[in-house]
């Protein structure tokens, strides 16, 4: 086994996109996106945020400004919950990082409806609630500091499917009022129903880069089993051995079914 | 002689195939039929809450069987395993596990049958390293130590974790962490595992490589497999599939009826079947009609494709 928990990884995510990560257990991934807000610190390299930059000598203190525009949500986030009040528990990051009480109250109020839960439920115990709803309220957490990028590993791990949409769904609407979101995942239909450049990790190496189209088309990178396919073009790859003919494998259903028709029909 | 002989057997098989192919036919007799655990009109509340998590549920599992428990977050499935395991103590209503009824004396007996693999790796850790952790279980039942060392060594390999048996499970990755916990519960050799959406969070090599584990064992241990999942996939692999909705069964059928529901599906927690989505983006191409197997819609579809 690599020493190495990353190695020689060089890549610029542009701001406003979605970014997936997807890899195998292990292939650094998470090691990875802990770089960009500092939670660890490279041995030899850059992280450039904005305009922070990260080396191997920066210093623990003055990282505030840093975690500020970079969020986290990290896998279970709901073990990470303390505080006797959801409010409590959501207010808590913003006023870490120097909100007014008042602030960071009326972040609680409006995040608890972004995440999709009532305002009833502000007064309530974190652990009296779900495991989803939890989830809901650890992630609302992250959001009422109002960081600009969002990083999220796994987020959807355990939630239902209806609740694995909505959260989903809960991202894409982030990315659309600008954030920038980077999502780890192993969920490839997610990967290509929302991102708009995937990311590949190997053995701590990053070796592919590009949009899910792409990657999902990159024999090189099937062949040698770094990646799996969505269930669109796993499905694709079947007809293809029946006498279909794909120019492109399909990555979502729409896009399937598209293809399906055109063939069908002769077009 | 011979010929005469072995035609006969072969007749006498398929006769009990075509009249009775259910599961007592592979068991031994004295086992058969047996149900493992036997649940009575349970209630549970948590406490200060209004509302009953499990709300009058009685379920028979029989041994061997794999049942999927299914149902949106919140229906009662992870309570329920709670009151198997006794971790929570049933208002009202009895369980039975392996023919004995729970109670405060006889809980701790039927918790050494029961393994359960939790969702969230994180919060089963107890050793330093890989293989102390592995070993938890068995140095609570006093295991002599040469016999322990071969048997956690056993159960790491049959969750490809041998190679990390000297590190610290807190420096390994989620998916990682949660093949150790499986060892862990195998180790001991349960007679029921309980899978509290326990594959959530591996890759899909990870899950495919916990999955096929799950079957082999279940065979060769003659394991009872419990298996709470919202993975669709998954739920194809079991005898039965139990839907929970606010803390009672709204059904208890076979995968295939449950997949003719279609869209209803959602409503239980789970994602329709892939090819029923294909096949409701195709509509107007091709009849559709309830639950279609992969098969079925390649089938479907080379037909259309060669009239063109």
């Amino acid at each position: 086994m690599s020493g190495l928990g990353l190695a020689d990884v060089s890549c610029t995510i542009e701001s406003g996109q979605f970014t997936a990560i997807v890899g195998k257990t292990g292939s650094g991934k998470s090691t990875m996106v802990k770089h960009i807000n500092a939670l660890l610190k490279p041995t030899s390299g850059t992280i450039t945020v904005g305009d922070h930059q990260i080396t191997p000598e920066t210093d623990n203190k003055n990282l505030k400004p840093l975690r500020k525009k970079v969020g986290m949500v990290f896998q279970f986030p709901e073990s990470q919950l303390f505080e006797d009040t959801v409010e409590k528990d959501i207010m808590f990051g913003p006023k870490n990082f120097g909100f007014t009480e008042a602030e960071a109250k009326a972040a609680a109020e409006k995040m608890i409806e972004v995440v999709g839960l009532g305002p009833e439920y502000l007064k309530k115990s974190p652990f009296d609630l779900s495991g989803g709803q939890m989830r809901r309220v650890a992630i609302a957490g992250v959001l009422a500091s109002d960081p600009e990028t969002i990083i999220l590993d796994e987020p959807t791990a355990g939630l239902d499917p209806v609740g694995r949409k909505e959260i989903m769904d809960l991202f894409k609407a982030q990315q659309q009022k600008g954030k920038t979101i980077i999502l780890i995942t192993h969920n490839m239909d997610d990967v290509a129903n929302y991102a708009d450049k995937l990311m590949v990790m190997h053995d701590s190496r990053l070796v592919g880069l590009g949009t899910p189209q792409e990657i999902f088309n990159d024999h090189e990178l099937l062949e040698k089993n770094y990646i799996s396919l969505p269930q669109s073009a796993i499905f694709a790859e079947k007809l293809a051995d029946k006498g279909f003919t794909f120019s492109k494998l399909p990555i979502t259903i729409s896009e399937l079914t598209a293809e399906i028709k055109e063939q069908i029909h002769g077009d | 002689m011979m010929v005469t002989s072995l035609t006969k057997s072969i007749s006498e098989i398929s006769g009990n195939r075509d009249t009775n192919l259910s599961n007592d036919f592979f068991l031994p007799k004295g086992e058969q039929m047996e149900n493992i655990i036997s649940i009575k009109d349970v209630f549970y509340k948590y406490p200060g809450s209004d509302n009953y998590a499990v709300n009058g549920i009685s379920l028979d599992i029989k041994a061997n069987e794999w049942i999927s428990i299914v149902g949106k977050n919140g229906s009662g499935k992870t309570t329920l395993t709670r009151l198997i395991d006794g971790l929570e103590e049933c208002e009202s209503g009895s369980i039975e596990i392996d023919g004995v009824v729970t109670d405060e004396d006889t809980i701790w007996d039927a918790r050494k049958k029961i393994g359960i693999v939790f969702q969230n790796p994180d919060h089963q850790f107890v050793g330093a390293t890989v293989e102390d952790d592995v070993a938890f279980g068995l140095e609570n039942q006093g295991m002599p130590r040469d016999e322990m060392i071969t048997a956690v060594d056993r159960a790491l390999k049959m969750v490809d974790m041998q190679d990390f048996k000297k590190r610290d499970p807190q420096s390994l990755s989620g998916g990682q962490k949660q093949r150790v916990a499986i060892a862990g519960v195998l180790a001991i050799k349960p007679q029921i595992i309980i899978m509290d959406e326990s594959t959530s969070m591996l890759d899909p090599e990870g899950r495919k490589t916990v999955i096929n584990l799950i079957k082999q064992l279940r065979t060769e241990q003659n394991l009872t497999v419990i298996s709470i999942t919202h993975d669709i996939e998954e739920t194809q692999l079991s005898d039965r599939i139990i839907v929970l909705n606010s803390g009672k069964i709204v059904k208890d059928t076979v995968p295939a009826d449950l997949y003719n529901l279609g869209p209803q599906l959602i409503e239980y927690g789970l994602e329709e079947p892939f090819t029923n989505l294909v096949a409701a983006g195709l509509q107007d191409v091709i009849d559709f009609d309830g639950y279609i197997t992969e098969k079925g819609l390649i089938a479907k579809l080379c037909e259309l494709n060669s009239k063109k």
